[in-house]
């Protein structure tokens, strides 16, 4: 079948080029470039190593979730619990019921008057004489404070208070 | 760092072994020998560097292949250039082989004639020893489409090489 036979012998005879040993170092240096950034590279001479590659973009995706779940982990701690807040906004910190609230005592209460608004003589019922009415609105804010733990509360709510004054007769 | 040294011994030794035809490879797609040990240094160390098979010769073979005709793609004036210059082969190609006489320039002058789908089957046939599954691996085509280039190939040439003789 092969009547090509003497051919390809010829053929064989011819010798290709030999490689400039430019080309083994240009290779040696890419070689070596890349076993610096990436670890040696070995073509299947060696058995194949299973290696750690870092995952640069899992890497990323982890940190920010992390990041995310420290964030909301963080408003969360700081943010009062809710059980917390109605039990303590009973107005009525000084009575039998506050006092059994795990010890928290009154510890501070200051009153803030943002303004007081005349509104005239008015005659109440049972009075012969006109009184002026004052109105004033004020924000009161009571601090509760638990001695054991340190733990405290502060409550502030807006007020409003009517007086009235009798007229002295001039 | 002795994995690197071990390493480096295993690359230098293989690519002298394969290297001549490689670069003998490459250069039925380009026309200088710089141009051509651009390709396989290339596609050398691609091919290295992930880690495939020494073995699968078709696939290294596959990689200077796509280096080279990337090369050609990129560059459509060279690639003009390289076209020409396919048609004018004698006249500007450097010598591919090493000759001891006359008969051996002859030959080579009759291959460079061929097309390059037989030059490039003939090569990889007679001079890198590969299979014909392994050729058809490299050029994505049939082994059957494999022989027969390589027998148009030896046929062309022998009636090229009789009339240059």
């Amino acid at each position: 079948m092969n009547d090509f036979s003497e051919l390809e012998t010829e053929l064989k005879k011819l010798r290709p080029r030999s490689v400039s040993p430019d080309l083994n170092a240009r290779i040696e240096v890419s070689l070596a470039e890349e076993a610096m950034g990436r670890g040696t590279a070995t073509a299947g001479v060696l058995p194949k190593q299973s290696r750690f590659r870092l995952n640069w973009f899992a890497l990323g995706l982890g940190l920010a979730a992390a990041a995310t779940f420290l964030i909301l982990a963080r408003v969360n701690v700081d943010r009062p619990s809710k059980s917390t807040g109605l039990a303590m906004l009973t107005p009525a910190p000084i009575t039998p019921a506050a006092k059994a609230v795990d010890s928290f005592v009154p510890s501070a209460m200051t009153q803030v008057l943002y303004d007081t608004k005349d509104e005239g003589l008015h005659f109440t019922d049972g009075q012969n004489e006109p009184m002026r009415r004052l109105r004033s609105r004020k924000r009161e804010t009571v601090q509760w404070k638990n001695p054991q733990t340190g733990a405290s509360l502060r409550v502030s709510y807006p007020t409003e208070e009517v007086t009235l004054v009798p007229i002295s007769g001039q | 760092m002795e994995d690197v040294v071990t390493h480096e011994e295993d690359w230098k030794s293989c690519f002298a072994e394969l290297g001549p035809g490689l670069v003998l490879f490459a250069r039925q797609f380009v026309r200088s020998i710089a141009d051509a040990e651009d390709i396989v240094q290339d596609a050398f160390v691609r091919f290295w560097r992930k880690q495939h098979s020494v073995n699968d010769k078709g696939l290294l073979y596959a990689t200077v292949r796509s280096v080279a005709l990337d090369l050609l793609r990129r560059d459509a004036r060279r690639a003009r250039r390289e076209a020409s210059a396919s048609a004018d082969m004698e006249q500007t190609t450097e010598p591919q082989f090493d000759f001891d006489d006359g008969s051996q320039r002859a030959l080579a002058a009759a291959i460079d004639l061929l097309p390059v789908e037989q030059r490039e089957v003939l090569v990889m046939k007679i001079w890198n020893e590969l299979t014909f599954a392994e050729i058809a691996s490299a050029l994505a085509i049939s082994q059957n489409t494999a022989a027969s280039r390589y027998r148009y190939a030896l046929a062309a040439l022998k009636k090229n090489f009789v009339v240059h003789e």
